[in-house]
Order: C-alpha cells, then sequence, then structure tokens
C-alpha cells in the first residue's frame, strides 16, 4: 500500500535546490536506505517528507486522502541530554499526536508506550534517566517513541552514528522486523555497511548535479556506481546474500 | 532572639511586601526551570530589560500627554507598557526560534543591549528627570511599600500563568524538550513557543516591578539550576525549584529585616543557602533510606 508519492519534487533551501528532482513512492513494508556522502541531501530529503521543510517545487500525494501516521528518529546528537526524563516519558511523547493537545496521556498510551520499549528491547529501561543511559540504549527509546504512535511510516536520520557492531546491528535486524510488520521503513545513513545486507531498496543521492538512483539494493550497490559517486575505488563483495562494502588500499 | 518578636510584632509591615515577593519567587522559579532547561538564561534578563524600558516611556508618554503619571489612562499604566514592551521581546526570540540563523544568544544580548540604550535614553529626557525617583521604583522593584493594587495583580498573573502551565504541562515540554519531532506530529512549535515566552514576559514584568530586575533573574535561574542538581525526575525539578524559592523569598526577607539589608540581594544570596540545606537534607535521608 502507498504511504507518500513523491512527484518531481525537488529539495533544498532557500530556494536552490541540492537534488535534481525526484520521485520516489513509499509504501507499507518496504525498507529504504537512503544513501550518499556527506552533504549530498540525504538528511533534507528526509525533512521535506517530514514536512520539516516546504519542497522547492512539485508534489507530496498522499494516496489514502490524509497524511500516514509517521515516527521519526532523529540524530541521537539532537535530543537535548539536560531534560531530566525517563525512558517511558520520552517513549510516551510519541503517543502526543494522538491524544490531543491539552490532554494528559493516560493508561492506554503508559501501556502503548511499554510495548515500544518492550519491542525494542528496553522495556527493563522504562524508569532510567534518558542521559544516563548508552548510545544504543538512547537510540532504542527514540525508536520506541517513534513506534509507540503505530506509525504506519517509520523515518530515521543516521540511526547507526556511534555505534559499536553489534549494537548496530541489532538495531538493523530490529527495523528490518518492523519493515516485515507492514510498517515503511526509510532509513538515512552515510554509513553503507548498514545497509548494504538489509534495506530492500535503495536510493543513493550525490547533490543538484548528479542523477538520482533508485532501485533494489542489487541494482543501486555496484563497484562502478559507488566508485563514481564518492570519486574514489569502491568495492562491493558479494557472497551469496550477504554484500559487503570496503576501499582497497591502493598500494605504490 | 529578640528580633523575632519584634519581626512579628511588625505584621502588618512586612505581610503585603512578603506576599509580593513569596508570589515573584513562585512564579519566576515555575517558569524558571523552562529557561534554564532551554539554555535562554538571559532571556529574563533581556526581558526585564524591555519591561524598564515599557515603564520608562509610559512616564515619557504621560508627560507628553500633559497628565500625572498616576492618573494616566489604563494604556499608559506603567505596568500595562512593562508588559506590552517585554511581550513584544519574547514574541521576537520565540519566533527567532523558528528561523535560527544566528545563535539565540546573540539575538538575546542584542536585546538585552538595544533595550538598556533605549531605556537610558528615555530616563535621559528631561520630562521624566524629576520622575527619575519614582521610575527607579518601578524598575527595579520596592520590597518594603507595596499598594493593594499591585498585590492582586501578582497574585491574578500568578494564578493565571501558573494555571496555563498546568493545563499545558504536556505540551510546553515537549515542544521545549524535542521541536522538531513535536512538528512532526502536528504541532504548530512556533505557537507553542511563542505562548510559552508569552508567559515568561509576564512573569517578569510583574515581577520585576514588585521585587525588582535582580532577584527575578535570581529566581529564574538559581532555583532551577540547583533543582536540576538535586533531583532527576522532572516535575521533582518544577517542584524543588517553587520550594527553594518560597523559602529563599521568606528566609531573605526576614534576614534583610533582621540585619537592615537590601533585601533584593538578601533573596538571592538565601537562594543558595536554601538549595544546600535542602541538599545536605537530601543526603541524611537517602543515606537513612539506604
Amino acid at each position: 500500500m502507498n504511504l507518500i508519492e513523491l512527484r518531481s519534487i525537488v529539495v533544498g533551501h532557500h530556494g536552490r535546490p541540492v537534488l535534481p528532482p525526484i520521485d520516489l513512492t513509499l509504501r507499507r513494508g518496504m525498507f529504504l536506505g537512503v544513501i550518499g556522502p556527506n552533504g549530498s541531501g540525504k538528511t533534507t530529503l528526509l525533512r521535506t517528507v517530514l514536512r520539516l521543510q516546504a519542497p522547492i517545487s512539485g508534489l507530496m500525494l498522499y494516496p489514502s486522502g490524509k497524511a500516514p501516521r509517521v515516527g521519526y528518529v532523529p540524530q541521537r546528537d539532537a535530543v537535548d541530554l539536560s531534560f531530566p526524563l525517563t525512558a517511558l516519558e520520552i517513549a510516551t511523547m510519541g503517543r502526543y499526536g494522538r491524544i490531543g493537545r491539552l490532554a494528559r496521556p493516560g493508561s492506554a498510551d503508559r501501556e502503548a508506550a511499554l510495548r515500544a520499549l518492550g519491542d525494542v528491547g528496553a522495556g527493563a529501561l522504562a524508569g532510567s534517566a534518558y542521559h544516563a543511559l548508552s548510545g544504543g540504549q538512547r537510540q532504542r527509546v527514540l525508536i520506541a517513541r517513534a513506534l509507540a504512535g503505530e506509525p504506519d511510516l517509520l523515518l530515521l536520520d543516521e540511526p547507526a552514528t556511534g555505534m559499536d557492531l553489534p549494537s548496530e546491528r541489532a538495531m538493523l535486524d530490529l527495523l528490518a522486523s518492523f519493515a516485515r510488520r507492514n510498517i515503511g521503513v526509510v532509513m538515512v545513513t552515510h554509513h553503507l555497511g548498514a545497509v548494504a545486507d538489509y534495506a530492500s531498496e535503495l536510493c543513493l543521492v550525490a547533490g543538484p548535479s548528479r542523477p538520482i538512483t533508485l532501485g533494489p539494493r542489487a541494482e543501486v550497490l555496484t563497484s562502478e556506481r559507488l566508485s563514481e559517486i564518492y570519486g574514489t575505488r569502491v568495492v562491493v563483495a558479494r557472497l551469496g546474500e550477504h554484500a559487503s562494502i570496503y576501499m582497497p588500499r591502493e598500494t605504490p | 532572639m529578640d528580633a523575632a518578636p519584634s519581626f512579628l510584632d511588625s505584621y502588618f509591615l512586612w505581610r503585603d511586601p512578603l506576599a509580593v515577593a513569596a508570589m515573584a519567587a513562585v512564579l519566576c522559579s515555575f517558569v524558571g526551570v523552562y529557561i534554564v532547561l532551554r539554555r535562554i538564561v538571559f532571556v529574563s534578563a533581556a526581558l526585564s530589560q524591555m519591561s524598564g524600558v515599557g515603564v520608562a516611556t509610559a512616564f515619557w508618554l504621560a508627560s507628553v500627554a500633559g497628565v500625572e503619571p498616576h492618573r494616566a489612562p489604563w494604556y499608559l499604566h506603567p505596568l500595562w507598557l512593562a508588559f506590552l514592551f517585554a511581550a513584544a521581546g519574547a514574541a521576537a526570540f520565540s519566533l527567532h526560534l523558528a528561523r535560527r540563523r544566528i545563535a539565540a544568544e546573540t539575538v538575546v544580548g542584542a536585546g538585552y543591549l538595544l533595550a538598556g540604550a533605549a531605556m537610558i535614553l528615555v530616563l535621559n529626557s528631561p520630562r521624566v528627570t524629576q520622575e527619575t525617583h519614582e521610575v527607579n521604583d518601578l524598575l527595579y522593584g520596592n520590597a518594603v511599600a507595596v499598594p493593594p493594587e499591585q498585590l492582586w495583580i501578582m497574585a491574578a498573573c500568578t494564578v493565571a500563568v501558573l494555571a496555563l502551565h498546568l493545563l499545558l504541562y504536556k505540551d510546553f515540554v515537549f515542544v521545549s524538550f524535542d521541536g522538531e519531532m513535536a512538528r512532526t506530529l502536528g504541532y504548530r512549535a512556533w505557537w507553542w513557543n511563542f505562548v510559552l515566552f508569552e508567559t515568561f514576559a509576564l512573569a517578569i514584568s510583574v515581577s520585576t516591578r514588585a521585587v525588582g530586575a535582580l532577584p527575578v533573574f535570581g529566581f529564574m535561574v538559581l532555583p532551577a539550576a540547583a533543582a536540576l542538581l538535586l533531583s532527576a525526575r522532572l516535575w521533582q525539578v518544577f517542584a524543588l525549584a517553587v520550594i527553594i524559592a518560597l523559602a529563599s523569598a521568606v528566609g531573605g526577607y526576614y534576614a534583610s529585616f533582621r540585619w537592615s539589608l537590601p533585601t533584593g540581594a538578601s533573596m538571592v544570596v538565601a537562594i543558595p543557602v536554601v538549595a544546600g540545606a535542602v541538599a545536605a537534607l537530601r543526603l541524611v535521608f537517602g543515606r537513612r533510606a539506604s
């Protein structure tokens, strides 16, 4: 089921495009990785889909007639650690879009937040102060907050930044499980290894003057394409279903 | 010991000023939690300065209109203009948050400087100089003599602002903590920030008139900062900040009466003393509990 259709959308800042026009359909159950070098326009595209900034031109359509319910996971560093809030209080914020402005969260909202924390393996952290958690635990709490609102579409901005390898893998397994539960997942990352084994589709962006490549992972993730985008030799090695990406060291 | 009876005997002297100071302490320390958490402590200094421009302007306009300041129509009342100027400043600061091309502290600093300069210019006018003593009272507060009208205005504003904050607690916290996430859930963050900042303006303008700029700045920043050090739960931080500020207002006022000290400064100095006592109590009871 299509949730959002972008038609010739141009994204950018102050009227200056950062990407060429893009046609993109976001569906339930998809796991889309948005990849590209630093400063290539990934986050700008995500913020436009989230309606945090207006597109320069083009159309954003909602096939169901209304905007889907989105769960947003910002970059972890963007969340203020000085607020003395518990993991449960933060997860409950994901329900605020449903609660209404003047109302207080009820027991159903707290239960939904606890369920979301449990889903991401952070149920035991509900009463813990957010600022006292490790980076991986904080990331789980932010994902739980997005999940607590029972979203149709989950959008994540660089969720793997600062995570060690096991934490990163555990988080990616979790996101893949959401896609299997028919939630659309869109993950912006500059970390190619994070999407090589998980995203079903990729959107490769590289600034305003290069075309956007969009398609199934195996088609987009090729050594030639990545080498061209990054301006250096990048190798995509395939081992059955798995892909490994590396930059070979040039020996004189 | 001998001062206690005389303090109690002088009840009629300190009842209203202490009530006003206590209300200012409660009001400022409550909204101060947002100010400290959002790292905009100098907003309170800038808004205080802007409300001062409003007071000075009220006197100047009254003299231009040929009206005796105390008999001026409501729209030239110093307190009304103090709020109007502070509200305009608060609106500018809150709307700036939505379009951050310059750091918030730079905008607040610019507001403080311009308001300070404007106040000096207005007070320098020959039309106002003869009223300078009275203007200073209005600008920096006079915690000794409080007219009944001021007591009621302070009470009404305290109840109104606290009621609004209790009603909108969840939304103010959400927009302050993660405005971007709030926007993705349909909140008009600029509007919520605007309303929040207008409550700062109201709290600061009425409190500055009541107790002066220094105690207002102190009540905004110090109790909230101390409470954040003492508690890891947000609702406890609000409660602790209010308790510390209230105890400091009462303690500072008593010290000022007892030893003939400046009232505003005494209340500010009492804040870390009370916060230290709360920390010590917490330590003792924490140890007992463990």
